[in-house]
């Protein structure tokens, strides 16, 4: 069989597919990678996985988001060897309700919000999350909310660092052919 | 591609969507969500109170999780984790605790050890036993 055989639409679904692939692998190198980078405050993660998660949301869409973000936790979790563990909820809890801020901004503002606009949604709903589980289910006390600034903080630098190299990461894809649609997409911005 | 270029990476929607955040930290910060000096020191398993101490005496005391034993001292009208099962070790590296309202918690041995001041005292324990 010759590629120029090959059906148009079929061709772009393949091709989808062994992206979404890719980014999936990356998300978990990237998500593994973090777990070895010495970490001396607890609790406080840079997030780096969100960029593919991110930036196969600008390519494929909302429902490409969810499927990067859930295979990531879960295959990462797998290989860390913490699935299911209290950390692991927490860190499921997070990418949960990160993902669901990351889709309801992208499909709500979408024309107007970029990469850095919904990459601090997600970084904001990971804390939200996380503090959420963390209240319910380990510490059951007012006192957590102490921490809560601090987390803002990080939130707000790892999310615009996020967002900025997701936003790099597109305008780099956005010159290969593979991604032809993303070219107009940057020259309707641009 | 430009470095110093990554202001224009945020469209005006971004920028407002960051100023906000940024407005929601400052603002976290000043809430007084930090008080003053502590005065006693309570450890709850599962959101039960196990055992309180004065920080005014130095001690070393044995809590039982479901690890094994975690070790807490109090010296110098402060509260640390001196030894601890748990695999991380995170209640260890968060060092002293001696302001009220402050928190060491061992997530993997379920134990959460926390400062109360005197004020607290006078609001009763509906706090507590939440």
């Amino acid at each position: 069989m010759t590629s120029s055989a090959v059906d148009p639409v079929a061709l772009e679904q393949t091709r989808q597919r062994v992206f979404m692939a890719l980014f999936i692998a990356l998300a978990v190198a990237l998500h593994t990678f973090e777990a070895l980078l010495p970490n001396p405050l607890p609790w406080f993660r840079i997030g780096l996985a969100n960029i593919m998660a991110l930036t196969a949301l600008f390519i494929y869409g909302v429902q490409a988001l969810w499927i990067v973000n859930m295979a990531r936790i879960l295959v990462g979790s797998l290989l860390l060897g913490n699935l299911f563990s209290p950390a692991f909820l927490l860190s499921f809890s997070g990418g949960l309700l990160a993902t669901l801020l990351m889709g309801l901004s992208f499909r709500l503002f979408r024309p107007k919000i970029g990469p850095v606009g919904v990459s601090l949604c997600g970084a904001v709903g990971h804390i939200g999350g996380q503090m959420l589980i963390a209240w319910l289910l380990i510490v059951r006390h007012p006192s957590i909310w102490m921490m809560l600034p601090f987390f803002l903080l990080f939130a707000l630098i790892s999310g615009m660092l996020n967002g900025l190299v997701a936003d790099y990461l597109l305008e780099a894809l956005s010159g290969h052919p593979a991604f032809g649609r993303l070219r107009t997409m940057f020259a309707k911005q641009g | 591609m430009k470095v110093f270029g990554w202001r224009r990476r945020l469209t005006p929607f971004d920028r407002k969507l960051t100023a906000i955040l940024a407005i929601c930290v400052f603002i976290s910060f000043l809430l007084p969500l930090r008080q003053g000096i502590g005065a006693r020191v309570l450890v709850e398993r599962d959101g039960k109170v196990i055992y309180t101490a004065d920080l005014d005496h130095d001690q070393q005391v044995e809590l039982q999780g479901p690890l094994g034993v975690t070790v807490l001292q109090i010296e110098d009208h402060a509260a640390r984790v001196i030894s601890s099962p748990c695999p991380q070790k995170i209640c260890i590296g968060l060092g002293k605790a001696k302001h009220s309202g402050d928190l060491l918690a061992c997530v993997p041995n379920r134990l959460v050890i926390r400062i109360e001041g005197d004020e607290e005292k006078e609001r009763g324990y509906d706090l507590l036993s939440r």
